[in-house]
């Protein structure tokens, strides 16, 4: 089993601050890999990084995805290469089907894999399908098929963002479901989230802190140090402060 | 002459589908129709209950529709409009009268494939009983040379309890010069919904004014317009809900996305004249959502091809 992503000496500067700072992770193809961190560690701005979203492009550093550097690759170039995103916060949008929406990623378009994909996020086809991807649906729908959608394109690697965020907590085991089905489909995992409970699934996790990365372990190890650890830490919530601070210490 | 007519209704029918018609509709006895090129009446199609009563004029020619009191027409009726020259001008003056418990469906296409100065004028009279409905799309197909000057004007009245659904689409090729005026007087419990889906390019020019004015109680209106403009196009949308009647209720939603050196206006007027009614509006100017283009982009789709998706669901 080999990487499949790397990140190398990333550093992601908004204004006058770092949000991500000598950043370094090595991902295992097929595996799924946690990214804990409280609100305001940098979780959601180094998913917009690596899929390359536009107001987010690093400073310093290189990404290589599948042995090839994608730092200066285009969203769609990414999205070619095998790598997706599901948003924390789903866009909206105005008459597109969630049928039309789920079929955009698919290589082979078809209606049995538009329903397997529904299924697979606990919601009924035959309700759902010719419903428009708007305000009309709830938080917790939209999240849902933003996953059907990115589980029908079948990704080497799908980056996660706050899958549980909004999800209630019997939805949330079938999503749980969802992360293990796409590493049993053969997709790597990056799953983005501040819930030790959802880590649990990993097989690996990271602690991010302050746009870093400050300890990896299992995800039983990484969620203990996390409860223990960074519900007291001080700088919760005030990144650069304790960004600033670290870089005092080194 | 004979085969003048038939080639001339062969392209009439090559356009209709070009602008996404189905041309078997025309040959369904079922299907009540009519084609008019010009102002030559090329093909009309009438089913029990429903009189078509067209009347060639000099530049193009009265129609009179009639759905009789107590009949629901069960298929939708197509009509084909169109100039097929690079050149000309073409003046419908349309009534239709829906009589009451009465009720249709409506498709019509107006197609100017060849156009490079074409004025196409639409005078529409609509007048619906009560207890009866008519839904009335227009869909229009000009071609890319953006020489067609589109002049749709539609005055009418909602009976009680009936419902008129209009809706304008131009997304298919260029626009032109664009000129829609809607005036429509709702009666007690009748519903007016006016949909305008338009899509500008290059110097476009488009000009929406639509107005329901609510007359009787508890009568209901619905003004909904989605406008691209790309290149150097402009627009000015002026949608006015009136409400003068008791528990009369009015709502306007206007969205005008902008692209390139494009120019917006969205002008929402909202009139109150009796205390229990009520009518709200919103209207939005802006750029695509970056966050719907990339999303797209995270599927796969290149930035146009993106782009394309977003703006064809918003007019669809």
């Amino acid at each position: 089993m080999g990487t499949i992503l790397e990140i190398e000496d990333l550093d992601l500067k908004k204004g006058n601050k770092y949000i991500i700072k000598d950043f370094n992770i090595e991902i295992e193809q097929n595996l799924i890999s946690v990214i804990l961190g409280v609100n305001g560690a940098g979780k959601s701005s180094l998913a917009y990084v690596l899929m390359g979203l536009s107001g987010y492009k690093p400073e310093r550093g290189k990404i290589i995805f599948k042995g090839k550097d994608i730092t200066n690759c285009s969203v769609t170039e990414r999205a070619k290469a095998g790598m997706t995103l599901a948003w924390q916060t789903p866009a909206n949008f105005e008459g597109l089907t969630v049928r039309e929406y789920i079929e955009i990623g698919m290589k082979n378009k078809s209606l049995f894999s538009v329903k397997e994909a529904l299924e697979k996020v606990a919601l009924d086809p035959v309700l759902y399908m010719n419903r428009v991807v708007d305000k009309s649906l709830s938080g917790g729908e939209r999240k849902r098929i933003e996953l059907a959608a990115v589980y029908a394109m079948h990704p080497d690697l799908v980056i996660l963002d706050e899958p549980d965020s909004g999800i209630d907590i019997l939805s949330l085991e079938n999503i749980k479901k969802l992360i293990l089905d796409f590493k049993e489909n053969g997709s790597t995992v990056l799953l983005i989230t501040h819930r030790d409970e959802v880590a649990e699934i990993g097989d690996k996790a990271f602690l991010m802190c302050n746009g870093k990365i400050i300890n990896e372990g299992s995800p039983a190890e990484i969620s203990d140090f996390f409860k223990d650890e960074c519900s007291k830490c001080d700088h919760k919530g005030a990144p650069e402060k304790s960004l600033a601070k670290n870089e005092r210490s080194e | 002459m004979a085969t003048k007519i038939i080639d001339e209704y062969a392209e009439m029918m090559k356009a209709y589908e070009q602008s996404g018609g189905k041309v078997g509709e025309f040959s369904n006895p079922n299907v009540p129709s009519i084609v008019i090129s010009g102002n030559k009446v090329l093909g009309k199609n009438e089913v029990k209950g429903l009189i078509i009563e067209p009347t060639p004029t000099k530049d193009g020619v009265d129609v009179k529709i009639t759905v009789k009191s107590g009949t629901k027409i069960l298929y939708p009726m197509a009509l084909c409009f169109g100039v097929l020259p690079k050149e000309g001008t073409q003046i419908i003056n349309m009534e239709a009268y829906i009589e009451d418990n009465a009720g249709m469906n409506a498709i019509s296409h107006c197609v100017f494939p060849n156009a490079e100065h074409i004025v196409h004028k639409m005078r529409y009279k609509v007048h619906i009983g009560k207890h009866s409905f008519f839904r009335y799309k227009e869909i229009h197909f000009h071609g890319d040379k953006g020489g067609v000057e589109v002049v749709p004007y539609t005055e009418g009245t909602v009976g009680e309890d009936s419902y008129f659904e209009s809706t304008f689409t131009l997304k298919e090729g260029r626009v032109g010069k664009l000129d829609i005026k809607y005036n429509v007087d709702v009666e007690k419990g009748g519903k007016l919904e006016l949909y305008s889906k338009v899509w500008a390019k290059d110097t476009d020019e488009v000009n929406i004014e639509e107005k329901g004015n609510l007359k009787g109680e508890e009568a209901k209106a619905l003004i909904k317009s989605r406008v691209v403009l790309e290149g150097n196009s402009h627009s000015k949308v002026v949608s006015v809900v009136n409400a003068s009647a008791p528990y009369s209720r009015g709502h306007v939603d206007c969205m005008e996305v902008v692209r390139d050196n494009a120019v917006a206006e969205a002008v929402p007027i909202v009139g109150v004249s009796n205390e229990l009614a009520k009518v709200t509006h919103e209207a939005a100017i802006g750029s695509l959502d970056s966050k719907e283009i990339e999303t797209l982009q995270a599927r796969g789709l290149t930035e146009e091809e993106a782009i394309k998706v977003v703006v064809g669901a918003l007019l669809k």
